[in-house]
């Protein structure tokens, strides 16, 4: 029976009895047991869709963007609809890690780690689009980087495009760099818990020798904190950016002021999202329900609530904007072509997904319900895939001039590039979950000291069975 | 010209002997020793080596294209060394001739680089174009270059050489002549070439039994029929829309840039000038023509009722004009209902009131009748927009009612050889004549054609036809004038002409088509013919040959009994069989620029369909693409339905030239469906009783244009004479810089601009082929069309207004509008569309990397991309069609209009080289160089004085989407309509 | 281990249990005046900065002055190659857009400031990647990175070694282990 006490506080952040010992144990075992069948099962489907991907890939390359559904008007849709869903994707993990730390958030350390590893997976997936989607890839690969070329011509730094090249590859650097700053300390402690030679020698490698020296900690903190205070506006920066991918333009449907807090919006409630859909599977199967608890859930399920209302006023005022300037092209996207157009289906998925399915997190038994997390989870992301895809391909179906308007229907590329980068991202994933710790070791051990010092009574509680 | 080359030819008959394909070398023979026998004949040297130096280049491209079939000296007939002055290479030579369809010429200019002809375009000189050129005459150029063509002399499609033809024919020759040729029948296209009539003769006095027929799947017999009913012999009518007030279009295509209307549209246009006193067209017609959707007035009727209605209207006009008095009784006799009958009365009253400015036209499919009461009416009104001449054809009876009679013969086994030359009888012949089965049974036939097709499989002898850029002859224009024919290049892959074909039953089968045309002319004016004839070729035709106007009896009696026969009154669903605006009657199936061309009414591209009206459609409860059986006393044809707004109720129009299945047009060959079945020897074009049954099956439809309405927008602006002036005040907003936070770039040299009038605009196309073959644009075919990736750079938009059931219909070209402040430059991330200093919006390919961003951004949509390699697989001949002064884009780069910055270049150099400036009309583009109603004007914005800058300051004057501030440099000219107040 | 040779540097080590114990050791330790301290822990010591008297970190200023030459080069750049080198009219866009120049600086401006600190602070201040120290010679050590607190008092001459383990027993010191430096 419950204490008052227990009433009164919150979940615990790390729940059971631990020392540092035990939490190497715990949070290292899934490293040093053998992988199980259920492991290599996904692996086999991940594999699977990376070898369609590399087909379809290879099919575009050698026989052009044709064996996509683009025409003329619609230039854009799969490529780059995949390309802000995975971008978007890629903020929760450096928001979480970068934004949660200076907010002094504590419930942060158990899911950083992992967070930022999909946001690394996630960027790499949405990089494929932008080169893949162009005409001439084999060109677009290096004559959108500033290098003196022999035809005497340089980018044009007025095109959003060439902000997105210098944005998306400034953010997978930072996040890169982020991520492994904070693995070198954990890659020692496998170093140092490793039983075999080679594993010894591999980690020992990668933790670059790392003895946690209490020199080295002195400049690895402030370190680590500059890195999270440059990657939150990075994080805004980025997604910004891509927003005015379509911002800049003069198209009804994409010429819109509130783009750029709408889309970061978006991209943290599909992170977290994303987050979620990926941590609940993998803690229990995992065993981290001591570190990820329901209060980590929870917290989550907050944020996805709030940014899910930024994103439903975002919807808001497009519609409000396009009905308020009384201009003829704005208004026939929003109030014509969207909900009545070949795509109405899609427009209501979006609304439905994106707005109503967030509210029933208000409610804290939805919060602490596993299952009605993770189906709320899976359909954000299903919605936000949709909004990107209305935003792109709904805009440009139905422009300025009717003669213009056309349908769209995708290629069996355009589904097996998504599907494919899904697999390729679960592959990633899995590997990662099997040869890297998937929670900050040293950060939870802090942590746990912190709580150990500051409240040993909860500790003793936790201990009873 | 340097003789030493003529050996060439010689050198290379052994090379005929060479091994693998021994009949097409030999082919080759019979069509390469020209030059030598034209020296033979003392021809000036300028002339002759001109001639045949052109034709050596062509053959150095021909067999540069041939690899394997030639022996490599061949290849260097043609040292640029040696270089006759006017061939330099890289500077185009242009050339008059002349191209025939159904017998009429129209005079054509012809652009040839390097010897091989790259672009076909209208000879401003000639009566018949005035500088503008149809859809069929330039597309032509494309089939030049198909390596579908049927290269090889066959007998019982075994290959032969061309003189064991010639041997064959001989011997036939001889054993026809023992029976005086009795059973020899010549079946030839419509024609009105003198040479070919002196063959004729010269034929028949040989045979004196024999017979020539003349056949033609789109005849203008009935034109000709009515003729005779009016005033007892055949005449034609020669229309002068300049003179036209008002004009009344009975089912006749007058503005459709097809053979025998490019004059007519130049004329047209000048009476579409709100500023000059501006002509009324009235339209009556079933299925929406071009004629149609220009017409200020226009009445949709079942294709039985334009009689009717022609009558019924004559009837009323008898109230009026006193000289028609007798046709009265008609006006009760066919009745018509209210809508009809107010259109008649006003359209009447109108006709009066214009007099001398009066004119009524009747279309070639309409019954002799119809032409007959057009006459009356003409006659009576004292038009000065119809004149009277004989017909410029041989036979003027070139329908299915000759070909019946012969078919009759054929089956009786009365002909024992058959020369076809008409263009593919088997295929187009009516249903019921069944003409391939006949033709099986001759026992001897020879097939002369263009490509291997449906009649090809069934004849004996199947001879490969030259192409009209490959031949020698002469012909006459609609109005007479006598037009030359000549070839800019050497046969690329041998073959006969029709009069080396009759001259091969004369026993001159080794006498070329040049020395027959020769020889002929110089009987015409034997003193300094070689002079003459000089200016003859350069001019490509002779000055005043045209036929005398004439002004016979109308015989009122004939034709007010005629009138008075009972007509069954319209009942049941009818069919309406018309000649496709692509393929004509299926001549140019295998023209890949023409299937991919949108069809000015549906837009609908590569097939023909069931087009219905909407009020149809929904009868019969189907949708765009839903599949129908149309059925008429025969097995049903099936194609999807097209609804088509304007259509007349309870009929289907259905266009000819589809359904393909010669063994040699691979391309052609399943697109679209054969109407033959629907073909009747009595009623080729229309007929009652027709089945339409819904088969439940769907089929997409390749149309460039999806959506149809304005939406209300400011886009394609029409008005009426009435509301002009409001019009033009509303108008001052939507040009003129806008309001802009950048400082206009000023742009002090030229500032090259456009404008379009959407008053002269007609819908016609043409500008699409120019654009097409000018700059080198792809064909993406019929799935590149329904995924919405079609290519051209210029586009014709056609937006209906109004009722469904009797829209309103408006064109609006719409090519690149180089805005000055362009959206789709400052998206661009690797520079590869910027400004030029002159003001052109350029593409550069070469930096292009494809992220269509541009395309996304450009508010007009005329930006096109390259999804694939679309010209990847071209093989050597079809690269020859190319424009050398335009880059082939490659996969993955956007493209679009470039205001034809070649062309502007080439002056450049020109005009420095000439040592002036660049003068207004110097830079004509190539959209604008084939209107045929002058709507496209081109030039410099900063010259006060040119045509365009005065246009561009016209009230009438819009930019599109001018909120936008791109700042077009095209701007558009408002429509202006001129509808009867009556029937407002 | 071998006979230690002259010259080359021994570690004493002391380990603790408990995180509390190792900084109490450490300050203690540097009171006594014990000369090349340095503390090991599986995680950032609260204290230990104060304990050893570290001096204040140098990484935010190499941060601040990379990041701010990335922005200024990021600026340059685009105002070079759109407005000097390669000036043309591109869609009536002034030459030099300084708003739209805005996105590309702040990019490189981070990016800058991020490879120095990752770098500099790897390289430079840590002084990696460095796969041997001598204080790997003690297996036990392995538990730095675990679950226990080490100090090590560096020295190079075999006559400290007793004294300093004498005080490292005295401060407390769990387990007392002397490495020497392997060549």
């Amino acid at each position: 029976m419950a204490t008052p006490r227990q009433m009164l506080e919150p979940e615990p952040l790390i729940t059971g009895h631990h020392d540092d010992g035990t939490l190497n144990k715990t949070l290292l075992q899934f490293i040093w047991n053998k992988a199980g069948r259920g492991w290599f099962a996904l692996l086999f489907v991940g594999l699977a869709g990376t070898g369609l991907l590399s087909a379809a890939v290879a099919v575009t390359i050698a026989k052009g963007i044709g064996t996509w559904g683009n025409n003329i008007p619609i230039g854009w849709a799969f490529g780059i609809t995949n390309f802000v869903w995975w971008i978007g994707i890629g903020h929760a993990g450096t928001l979480i890690s970068a934004v949660l730390l200076l907010f002094q958030q504590k419930w942060r350390t158990s899911i950083n780690r992992f967070a930022e590893a999909m946001t690394l997976f996630a960027v790499m997936q949405a990089g494929l689009f932008p080169v893949l989607h162009t005409g001439r890839p084999w060109f677009a690969l290096y004559w959108l980087f500033p290098y003196p070329s022999t035809n005497h011509i340089w980018p044009q730094f007025k095109s959003p495009l060439m902000w997105d090249v210098f944005a998306v590859s400034t953010y997978f650097i930072t996040s890169l760099l982020f991520w492994y700053l904070g693995l070198i300390p954990d890659l020692a402690s496998l170093r140092d818990s490793s039983t075999s030679k080679r594993a010894r020698i591999v980690y020992g490698v990668f933790a670059l020798g790392w003895r946690g020296s209490a020199r080295h900690w002195h400049h690895y903190k402030i370190a680590y904190l500059l890195l999270a205070g440059l990657a939150t506006p990075l994080v805004l920066s980025v997604h910004t950016i891509v927003s005015w991918d379509f911002a800049v333009s003069i198209l009804p449907g994409w010429h819109t002021t509130v783009f750029p807090p709408y889309f970061v919006a978006g991209a943290v409630f599909s992170g977290f999202a994303m987050v979620l859909t990926l941590i609940i599977p993998a803690r229990k199967f995992m065993g981290f329900k001591h570190v990820v608890t329901l209060r980590h859930l929870d917290a989550m399920s907050r944020v996805l609530l709030c940014t899910g209302l930024i994103v439903a006023y975002g919807y808001l005022m497009e519609h409000f904007a396009a009905w308020y300037s009384g201009n003829e092209f704005e208004s026939h996207v929003f109030f014509s072509s969207r909900p009545h157009g070949q795509f109405w289906w899609a427009y209501y998925l979006q609304m439905f997904c994106n707005v109503a399915v967030p509210q029933v997190f208000w409610f804290r038994r939805a919060r602490k319900n596993i299952a009605v997390l993770w189906i709320g989870s899976v359909l954000v992301n299903v919605g936000m895939w949709f909004e990107r895809f209305n935003i792109i391909v709904t805009s440009l179906q139905q422009d300025f001039i009717p003669s213009n308007w056309a349908t769209f229907s995708p290629t069996w590329v355009d589904l097996s590039l998504y599907v494919g980068t899904i697999c390729f991202f679960g592959t990633l994933f899995l590997l990662f979950l099997k040869f890297i710790p998937a929670i900050a070791l040293s950060e939870v051990k802090e942590i746990r000291h912190e709580m150990h010092s500051a409240e040993p009574m909860t500790e003793l509680e936790g201990a009873k069975p | 010209m340097p003789p030493l080359k003529l050996p060439v030819f010689q050198d290379s008959a052994p090379a005929e002997g060479d091994g693998d394909r021994p009949w097409r070398s030999l082919g080759e023979k019979a069509s390469r020793p020209e030059p030598s026998r034209e020296l033979g004949e003392q021809a000036p040297p300028l002339e002759a080596s001109r001639r045949s130096v052109l034709q050596m280049l062509g053959a150095s491209a021909a067999f540069a294209t041939m690899a394997g079939c030639f022996k490599p000296p061949d290849e260097k007939i043609l040292p640029y060394t040696k270089q006759p002055p006017e061939v330099t290479p890289g500077i185009p030579s242009h050339y008059a001739t002349s191209s025939t369809l159904d017998g009429r010429a129209t005079g054509l200019l012809v652009t040839s680089n390097e010897g091989r002809p790259t672009k076909i375009d209208g000879s401003p000189e000639h009566s018949s174009s005035g500088g503008g050129a149809g859809v069929l005459e330039q597309a032509a150029l494309l089939s030049l270059y198909d390596p579908q063509r049927s290269k090889v002399f066959k007998y019982k499609s075994q290959p032969r050489s061309m003189h064991d033809f010639l041997a064959a024919t001989a011997a036939n020759g001889k054993s026809l002549q023992q029976t005086a040729g009795a059973g020899l029948r010549f079946l030839m296209e419509p024609s009105s070439s003198p040479l070919l009539l002196r063959m004729r003769e010269r034929v028949l006095e040989r045979y004196p039994k024999a017979k020539f027929v003349t056949w033609s799947a789109i005849p203008l017999q009935r034109i000709h029929d009515g003729g005779v009913l009016a005033f007892g012999a055949p005449y034609d009518t020669r229309l002068d829309l300049s003179k036209a007030s008002v004009v009344c279009s009975l089912d006749a295509d007058l503005l459709s840039a097809m053979p025998g209307t490019i004059a007519q549209m130049r004329q047209w246009a000048e009476k579409r000038d709100p500023e000059n006193p501006m002509g009324r067209l009235y339209a009556v017609e079933t299925n929406l023509t071009v004629t149609g959707m220009n017409a200020d007035h226009r009445l949709r009727m079942k294709p039985s009722q334009v009689e009717h209605f022609g009558l019924a209207l004559l009837g009323r006009l008898a109230q009026r004009v006193p000289a028609l008095a007798q046709y009265a009784p008609l006006a009760s006799k066919y009745e018509l209902d209210a809508a009809q009958s107010r259109f008649a009365n006003a359209l009447a009253k109108d006709l009066v009131k214009a007099g001398k400015g009066a004119l009524v036209a009747a279309g070639p499919r309409q019954p002799a009748m119809l032409h007959a009461a057009a006459h009356a009416i003409n006659a009576a009104l004292q038009s000065d927009c119809a004149k009277l001449a004989k017909p410029v054809l041989h036979d003027t009876d070139a329908g299915p009612r000759a070909l019946l009679s012969l078919t009759q013969e054929m089956r009786a086994g009365a002909v024992d050889t058959l020369v076809i030359t008409a263009w593919n009888p088997v295929y187009g012949a009516p249903f019921d004549l069944n003409f391939g089965k006949a033709l099986s049974q001759v026992k001897s036939s020879v097939y002369r054609s263009l490509y291997e097709d449906e009649t090809s499989t069934r004849a004996g002898w199947t001879l490969p036809a030259l192409h009209p850029l490959e031949t020698w002859g002469d012909a006459r224009a609609h109005d007479g004038t006598v037009s030359f024919v000549q070839p800019l290049i050497a046969p690329l892959y041998g073959g006969m002409t029709e009069v080396e074909v009759l001259a091969s039953f004369l026993g001159e089968g080794d006498r070329t088509t040049y020395t027959q045309l020769r020889d002929y002319w110089r009987t015409k004016s034997p003193d300094a013919f070689e002079m003459t004839w000089e200016k003859w070729l350069a001019d490509g035709f002779i000055d005043g040959t045209a036929t005398e106007a004439e002004t016979p009896a109308v015989k009122h009696d004939a034709i007010l009994a005629e009138a008075n026969k009972a007509r069954a009154a319209a009942s049941g669903v009818e069919i309406n069989i018309v000649p496709d605006y692509k393929v004509w009657d299926g001549r140019f199936a295998n023209n890949a620029w023409l299937q991919e061309l949108p069809d000015p009414v549906t837009k609908t591209t590569w097939e023909n369909h069931a087009r219905i009206s909407p009020a149809f459609a929904a009868k019969l409860g189907v949708e765009n693409g839903d599949l129908v059986d149309l059925g008429l006393r025969g097995p049903p044809a099936q194609g999807p339905v097209v609804i088509e707004p304007g259509h007349a109720d309870d009929c289907v129009t259905v266009a000819m030239g589809y359904g393909r299945s010669g063994p040699g047009e691979e391309l052609a060959k399943g697109l679209g469906f054969d109407t033959a079945t629907l073909r009747h020897s009595d009623t080729p074009w229309m007929d009652t009783g027709l089945t339409v049954v819904v088969t439940g099956g769907k089929s997409p439809i390749a149309q460039t244009q999806e959506h149809h309405s304005m939406e209300g927008r400011l886009i394609a602006v029409s008005t009426t004479l009435a509301r002009l002036p409001k019009a033009k005040e509303r108008l001052e907003e939507e040009r003129g810089v806008p309001l802009t936070y950048h400082q206009p770039v000023a742009y002090p040299g030229h500032r090259w601009g456009m404008t379009i009038d959407l008053g002269k605009c007609t819908g016609c196309n043409a500008c699409m082929v120019a654009c097409q073959s000018e700059n080198n644009i792809s064909v993406t075919g019929k799935d590149g069309v329904i995924r919405s990736r079609e290519m051209h750079w210029i586009r014709v938009d056609r937006y209906f207004t109004g009722d469904e059931n009797d829209p309103g219909v408006v064109f609006q070209p719409l090519m690149c509008v180089h805005c000055e402040s362009a959206p789709c430059e400052y998206v661009c991330p690797v520079n590869a569309t910027v400004h030029s200093d002159e003001g052109l919006n350029e593409m550069v390919y070469n930096r292009c990397v494809g992220t269509r961003y541009c395309s996304n951004n450009c508010p007009y949509k005329v930006r096109r991309f390259n999804f694939f390699n679309y010209t990847g697989n071209f093989s050597e001949t079809e690269k020859m069609v190319f424009n050398p002064d335009v880059t082939v884009r490659s996969r993955g780069v956007m493209e679009k209009c470039t205001y034809c910055v070649q062309r502007i270049e080439r002056m450049r150099i020109t005009t420095r080289v000439q040592e002036r400036a660049m003068r207004d009309g110097d830079v004509v583009t190539a959209c604008q160089q084939a209107c045929p109603s002058t709507a496209i004007v081109f030039g410099d914005l900063n010259d006060e004085t040119s045509k365009v800058s005065k246009l561009a300051r016209e009230e009438r004057r819009y930019d599109l989407l001018h909120e936008l501030g791109t700042r077009p440099r095209t701007g558009y000219l408002a429509r202006v309509m001129n509808p009867n107040p009556e029937l407002a | 281990m071998s006979e230690p040779v002259k010259g080359l540097k021994r570690f004493v080590l002391g380990e603790f249990i408990t995180p509390e114990a190792c900084v109490d050791a450490a300050r203690k330790l540097r009171v006594s005046g014990v000369q090349g301290l340095d503390a090991y822990s599986p995680y950032p010591l609260h204290g230990i900065d104060e304990a050893l008297e570290l001096p204040r970190s140098k990484v935010p200023l190499v941060a601040l002055i990379c990041g701010v030459g990335g922005a200024a080069s990021g600026y340059l750049m685009q105002w070079w190659m759109n407005a000097v080198n390669y000036p043309i009219n591109v869609g009536n866009r002034p030459m030099h857009g300084f708003w739209t120049n805005i996105p590309i600086t702040f990019e490189c401006g981070i990016l800058g400031a991020v490879l120095s600190i990752f770098f500099g602070s790897v390289f430079g201040f840590f002084g990696l990647p460095k796969p041997y120290h001598p204080v790997f010679e003690s297996e036990r050590f392995r538990t730095a990175s675990l679950d226990r607190f080490w100090i090590s008092a560096e020295t190079d001459s075999d006559e400290n070694v007793p004294g300093l383990e004498e005080s490292f027993r005295q401060v407390g010191a769990h387990k007392i282990h002397t490495v020497v430096e392997n060549v």
